[in-house]
């Protein structure tokens, strides 16, 4: 039996953090593909820090920061939004847990464009929202697709911080990764085996489909 | 201040540009210079695409930048129409959209009406208006960058290596669109080249650039002829560069003076040449000097010897198409090197061993402050 709950909690929780995530990873992204600023190694090795951390280790610190005992949490838990073993706490983690799979290729994206159709557009009178929206988000569009089926499907799959940071309520912060957990848990391996499926025919799906519909665009662009 | 262009820039960093670019409305005026030269530099600070450590920049009696007065004006309020050296074509748009993008205060229907106007203008066919740059050659994407710049309405045209990407073929279509440009538009128009030819073929007046700095700006006749210094010469590619001592003027004639062609000790092999005494030159010094190709020709054998002949052997002969080039030695100061671009009659039955003499028109001779060999 395929638990549906979890998965369309997991479904949510995927378009919940790609809301947040898309503008914060465009601004970010961009940003770090012009600045000159030399600090920006910086920065970017802590985009990269969620790819390399064990999520349990990551899950550790969300939970330390944003848990009861610490003021943020409190704060939160006093609005009634606690942050811990909530939706709301799953979404914020899922946020930081995916930067790396947005900021990059993103980055990549605005790096690929050459610096001169930039000043072009200046010279042709464009402000700077204007060559953003005319020029370059067009042309950077492939990567920020490529960008948000990663951070979706990744968001799917996410195990570790999710139970660190919200356990296994049903409804609330129970996703399908988990559900599979609790299968394996408690030998029904039919159960497990068949939400298994639906999660890696899910994943294929999206991956295959934008890489198709990059190199689409890709090849749209240049003919 | 002035209805045309001008530039001025001192600066030390990023890297160091100096100098100061002046062109009137409807002029056309060379950027020359190898490399580096801070040709494309001057551009960007004339564009707004750079802003100098210190200068002024003015076009048509607005001030654009004046770094002293703390005003700065971003390309979006200059309009400066500039063609990139890579034409900087948006990939995504087709021709048509290229050239609209320049038009964005206008309804969107006019737009491109506007922008097919200027696309014909710069003759681009209806079939290739609506391609993207990918599908267009490298003389077709040209004139759409020409088309865009235009199209802005420009105070100031900017035209960096326009030609560097376009095969020989596609040049000469491409210089009679920018003399045709330079008819119709009263705005001054700078062109970045390093190609002398084009230079001398498309500009009023040329300006030489050389590591950052403006050397020398005049016509291309007068730099070519009075080059202010032995790195002009270099740089304009004016072949025959020679070293002399600068006696002066002797008082017989005013605006005349003697050259000596030799080492400075005065050595039997030393030539003493009466030549323009430009008034510019202290006595008694040791100089460079330059003579255009022009002013030298071939002369019969037995005039050598002769005030301003001079005896030489061809060393050798390459005919390259309708030109010779030749290189030979003069019978002077110990034997001087002297290379000859030919391309009447008289190159015919030249060849490698030969005697002859030349002549030079010895009042096209030119002094310069000698540069330390090297």
């Amino acid at each position: 039996m395929v638990d549906w709950q979890a998965l369309i909690l997991s479904l949510e929780l995927a378009a919940v953090t790609l809301l947040v995530l898309l503008p914060l990873g465009l601004a970010l992204g961009r940003w770090l593909a012009r600045t000159p600023w030399r600090g920006k190694a910086w920065i970017e090795a802590l985009v990269v820090l969620p790819l390399v951390l064990p999520p349990t280790v990551l899950g550790y610190y969300l939970l330390v920061a944003f848990g009861g005992a610490s003021p943020l949490g409190k704060l939160f838990a006093d609005l009634g939004l606690p942050l811990t073993f909530s939706f709301g706490g799953l979404v914020l983690a899922s946020v930081i847990f995916n930067i790396p799979f947005m900021v990059q290729p993103v980055q990549r994206a605005f790096e690929a464009i050459p610096r001169d159709l930039a000043e072009a557009a200046a010279c042709s009178g464009l402000g700077a929202w204007q060559t953003l929206v005319r020029v370059e988000l067009p042309l950077a569009w492939p990567g920020i697709l490529s960008a948000l089926v990663l951070t979706f499907v990744h968001t799917l799959g996410e195990f570790g911080v999710v139970l660190m940071m919200g356990g296994s309520i049903p409804g609330e912060t129970k996703t399908i990764a988990i559900a599979i957990y609790d299968r394996v848990q408690a030998f029904d391996l039919a159960g497990a085996d068949r939400m298994a499926l639906v999660l890696l025919l899910l994943s294929l799906l999206a991956v295959a489909a934008s890489f198709f519909a990059t190199t689409r665009l890709t090849a749209a662009a240049r003919r | 201040m002035s209805a045309g262009l001008l530039i001025e820039v001192e600066q030390q960093r990023p890297m160091p540009l100096h100098g100061r670019i002046e062109a009137a409305p409807g002029e056309l005026l060379a950027l020359v210079g190898p490399s580096g030269a801070g040709k494309t530099s001057m551009l960007r600070v004339a564009a707004g695409l750079m802003k100098p450590q210190q200068g002024r920049v003015q076009v048509g009696g607005e001030t654009w930048c004046d770094v002293a007065q703390g005003l700065w004006r971003p390309p979006q309020q200059r309009h400066v129409g500039l063609v990139f050296q890579h034409y900087a074509l948006m990939p995504h748009l087709s021709a048509l959209g290229n050239v609209a993008l320049s038009l964005l205060q206008r309804p969107r229907a006019e737009r491109e009406r506007e922008a097919a106007r200027w696309l014909a203008h710069v003759g681009l066919t209806d079939e290739l208006m609506h391609r993207r740059p990918a599908q267009l050659s490298g003389g077709q994407q040209q004139r759409v960058a020409v088309a865009r710049a235009l199209a802005r309405a420009p105070r100031l045209l900017l035209l960096d290596e326009p030609f560097s990407a376009v095969d020989m073929m596609n040049r000469q279509g491409l210089y009679r669109l920018i003399a045709d440009l330079r008819r119709e538009l009263s705005v001054p128009i700078v062109l970045v080249t390093h190609d002398l030819h084009e230079a001398r073929l498309l500009a009023d007046r040329l300006v030489v650039m050389d590591a950052g700095q403006v050397l020398q700006a005049g016509t291309p006749e007068f730099v070519h002829r009075a080059p202010r210094t032995a790195r002009v010469a270099d740089l304009v590619g004016i072949a025959n560069r020679w070293t002399g001592w600068w006696e002066g003027g002797d008082g017989t004639e005013p605006g005349w003076g003697w050259l000596r062609w030799g080492d400075a000790a005065g050595g039997d092999a030393a030539v003493r040449l009466r030549v323009r005494d430009k008034g510019r030159m202290s006595p008694n010094r040791a100089v460079t000097f330059v003579i255009p190709g022009d002013a030298i020709t071939l002369a019969d054998t037995h005039m050598a010897g002769q005030d301003g002949h001079f005896a030489a052997q061809v060393d050798a002969v390459r005919h390259q198409g309708e030109i010779t080039m030749a290189s030979l030695t003069l019978a002077v100061a110990g034997g001087q090197p002297l290379v000859l671009t030919l391309s009447g009659r008289e190159r015919r039955g030249l060849q490698a061993g030969q005697a002859l003499a030349v002549a030079f028109d010895l009042a096209q001779v030119h002094l310069m402050p000698l540069r330390p060999a090297g």
